[in-house]
């Protein structure tokens, strides 16, 4: 029989072993049996990674006896994809999932062998109960090891559309970013069973929560990425329920990031932020299902499995019921020492900035799981496009935009009227300005302008908070320009990381709202012929068939032209891969800053060819704006540098305090 | 004390309001029936011409595609009807014999479907194939 197997049904044991345990052990006060349901998450994840090995072993060896390896590999597949089809399919993307938690968990034991004492055994208990739920699932309901009764020769391959760099990526980041979040909720749900309901859980997950967060973007931009160099329709967001399922919980894990800064600060919010955290939690999961279940109708979900489905669903309720029902319970304990001074104030805004988020994910949510909901009430499955997500959401982003550019520069508490005609004064005037310019320049599409107007207004504020803030530090310590800009980032890692990742959602608006500049066309070309797109002129020169190790390529060859000189040679091919019916499209695309050439092989005939070519203006700003928010979220997280006690006092004493958020 | 309350609850009334709105007039102009092809025919005259979401599968040996004019026609079946559809424009990589696919567009009084949109999901077993190739 196989190690694997066996191993994840011990971890099984183990974890629920762990779950109970702990808990019991916090009861009681037990010291030992704290410790050994400690020892006992290090034992799962090792035993986890006995057989994520196994799997591997497998897959690499090509042991094609085992039915996840044969449906999901070849001998012709490259060793990078062999690996990747770990997650290619149900089974393995659930031991992933559970893999990633159970090696969390045990990074979060030992950081806090020695803190949080009191909520830990909670801590654990959550985390472990979370993970039975997945190795039940292997163990019980998939089949990860089901041998077959005889040994293929070569397996099916993995499906072409999942042989890109991006798919190799995206399940990983994403599934750090959806388990990642397991962490915050554990320790929220823990403060609320023990009643300790202080900042501790807060503070003490703020790294575990920045990390899920930066990874749940990470992979939703790879996500992105993968279908608009793959799927060749030319763009890369199309309101998918399984892509809206990832964006849920960032949506809300977003609100969360900015709401703990109030608790934080102002000990305000408590159940706001209680109410956030499970919630991203349970969208997570929701989105786990959601993928998993096949109950919603979409282009990329795995198969469908009505029994994985219900359990999903039966554990999601499981969750909402007790996670709200214990935070019912603990209100009392939870009411805030502050309240809203005025609507005018940054507590406003924030407030204001985390309705909008949660208002934005309940929009997007309503149109998910409209079909299920009319299906079920009025007996008829009705759907909403991708136009229904725009016309909602892009109003609330804008807006959200908007206060990204007013949040830093309100007050606390509440804001004078000088106060806010000193800070947005320059924003104002060089958005406006902006705004005037492009109008004359010639664009008119209403939204895109307004996008523009606001992304230069938040890009000055942001500007200027760092100039001012690298001022302040010059007058006070006399420090050079740079030095006094590096130093500010350093000692404020969190807001000036921050000013970084609001940096690159603006510019991922820009790359957003070039769509609105879209154009395309379709055409037939015999060899040598061209044609013009724009600026853009396209020269048909060659066609080619050609067989390689493990596909069959048709390829076309066109030279761009742009304003009449020669940039470029673009190559878009049908490869046909060995053992797999559907051709697969490989589009060309000539990137630059200011927009992509994208030219799809749509069809061919006795050489002549027919394309479809598109030009997406500011498409690279979303791929940069995606690294610069990558950037801003390592700076977040940086560790500190163990600072002495008198640089501590220092800081202090030159009343830091306005530059710190 | 009271009157700031009242004006945050005022404020978030006026938000909810204005998500609600949002949510009902972006339903309005982007709702649409999805039907199977059985569904569709039962209705009959009724849909004509109203933009639907048709799922169903690929007839094989259906498929007829100009492959430079990009004009497809097919036939898309449920199991127990079918009705035969017309497409024009890029056809995704996933399109083929037997997948599963949803058409958007319009039920036309001549008998057919006429697709604006067509999205195909690759079929998710595609371990039927193994025994067959053993034999």
């Amino acid at each position: 029989m196989n190690i694997g197997y066996f191993s994840i049904i011990a971890a099984l044991i183990v974890s629920v072993y762990a779950a109970v345990c702990s808990a019991i052990a916090k009861k009681t006060g037990n010291m030992k049996l704290i410790s050994s349901s400690r020892n006992a998450v290090f034992v799962v994840s090792g035993l986890i990674t006995i057989t994520a090995a196994s799997l591997l072993y497998a897959l690499i060896t090509h042991n094609f006896q085992l039915e996840y390896v044969a449906s999901y590999t070849s001998r012709s597949l490259p060793l990078f994809y062999t690996i990747s089809a770990f997650y290619a399919g149900n089974a393995g993307s659930l031991l992933l999932w559970v893999w990633f938690l159970s090696i969390f968990a045990s990074l979060v034991v030992i950081q806090n062998l020695r803190q949080n004492r009191d909520i830990m055994p909670y801590v654990i208990s959550v985390m472990m109960t979370v993970a039975s739920f997945f190795l039940f699932l292997l163990v019980f309901v998939t089949d990860l090891f089901k041998k077959l009764p005889f040994v293929p020769q070569d397996g099916q391959g993995l499906n072409p559309l999942l042989q890109n760099p991006g798919m190799l990526f995206h399940p990983p980041t994403l599934y750090m970013g959806y388990v990642g979040f397991t962490i915050p909720f554990a320790f929220a749900i823990a403060s609320l069973m023990t009643g300790r309901l202080g900042d501790e859980w807060i503070r003490s997950t703020r790294r575990w929560t920045i990390f899920a967060w930066l990874f749940l973007a990470i992979g939703n931009l790879f996500g992105s990425w993968w279908a608009y160099v793959e799927l060749g329709w030319g763009g890369f967001w199309m309101w998918d329920p399984v892509e809206s399922a990832s964006f849920m919980p960032w949506l809300v894990a977003t609100a969360y990031l900015h709401s703990v800064i109030i608790q934080e600060k102002r000990d305000m919010l408590k159940v706001w932020n209680m109410i956030l955290i499970i919630l991203t939690f349970v969208l997570t999961i929701f989105g786990t299902f959601l993928t998993r279940s096949g109950i919603v109708s979409s282009v990329h979900a795995f198969a469908e499995s009505p029994l994985l489905g219900y359990l999903f669903l039966g554990f999601i309720v499981i969750i909402l019921i007790f996670s709200y029902g214990l935070l019912i319970k603990r209100l009392p304990l939870l009411s805030s020492r502050n309240e809203l001074d005025s609507l005018l104030s940054r507590e406003s805004s924030f407030l204001l900035n985390n309705l909008l988020l949660v208002g934005a994910t309940f929009a997007i949510f309503w149109g998910t799981v409209f079909p299920i909901i009319s299906e079920v009430v009025r007996g008829v499955k009705v759907t909403v496009g991708p136009p229904f997500f725009n016309q909602v959401t892009i109003p609330i982003f804008l807006t959200l935009l908007l206060l990204t550019g007013i949040c830093p520069l309100i007050s606390w508490r509440s804001a004078s009227r000088r106060n806010l005609m000193k800070n947005f004064l320059y924003p104002f005037t060089a958005g406006l300005t902006g705004g005037i310019v492009l109008f004359i320049m010639g664009i008119r599409n209403t939204l895109a302008l307004i996008s523009f107007t606001l992304s230069i207004f938040v890009a000055t504020t942001i500007l200027t908070e760092f100039i001012r803030g690298t001022m302040a530090r010059r007058e006070m310590t006399g420090e050079g320009r740079l030095k006094a800009f590096f130093t500010l980032i350093r000692k404020n890692k969190r807001r000036y990381g921050g000013y970084v990742v609001h940096i690159g959602i603006i510019l991922i608006f820009i790359g957003v709202t070039g769509k609105a500049f879209k154009s395309e066309k379709v055409v037939t070309l015999t060899k040598g012929e061209s044609s013009t797109v724009k600026n853009y002129t396209l020269r048909y020169d060659s066609y080619s068939e050609y067989p390689t190790r493990n596909k069959y390529i048709v390829a076309t060859t066109l030279s761009i032209y742009k304003e009449g000189k020669k940039v470029g040679i673009l190559t878009p091919e049908k490869d046909f891969y060995k053992g797999q019916e559907q051709p697969s499209s490989e589009v060309a695309i000539r990137s630059t800053l200011e927009e992509d050439l994208y030219v799809i092989l749509a069809g061919y005939k006795n050489g002549s060819a027919t394309f479809k070519i598109i030009i997406n203006p500011l498409m690279s700003w979303m791929w940069i704006g995606g690294y610069v928010l990558v950037l801003g979220g390592i700076i977040v997280l940086w560790p500190d540098r163990k600072r002495r006690k008198g640089a501590k006092a220092l800081t202090a004493a030159h009343g830091m305090s306005r530059l710190e958020i | 004390m009271k009157i700031k309350r009242f004006r945050f609850i005022i404020g978030g009334s006026i938000l909810l309001l204005v998500l609600i709105y949002l949510i009902y007039t972006g339903m309005e102009g982007t709702m649409r029936y999805y039907m199977t092809v059985s569904e569709l025919m039962a209705k009959g005259n009724s849909v004509y011409g109203e933009k639907v979401n048709l799922g169903g599968r690929v007839v094989k040996g259906s498929i007829e595609w100009d492959k430079l004019k990009l004009k497809l026609k097919f036939s898309i079946t449920d199991g127990k009807k079918s009705l035969p559809v017309i497409y024009k424009g890029v056809i995704p990589d996933a399109f083929k014999n037997g997948a599963s696919v949803v058409a958007e567009g319009t039920y036309s009084p001549r008998g057919f479907f006429r697709a604006a949109a067509l999205l195909a999901k690759c079929p998710s077993k595609y371990l039927s194939a193994i025994p067959e190739k053993k034999k």
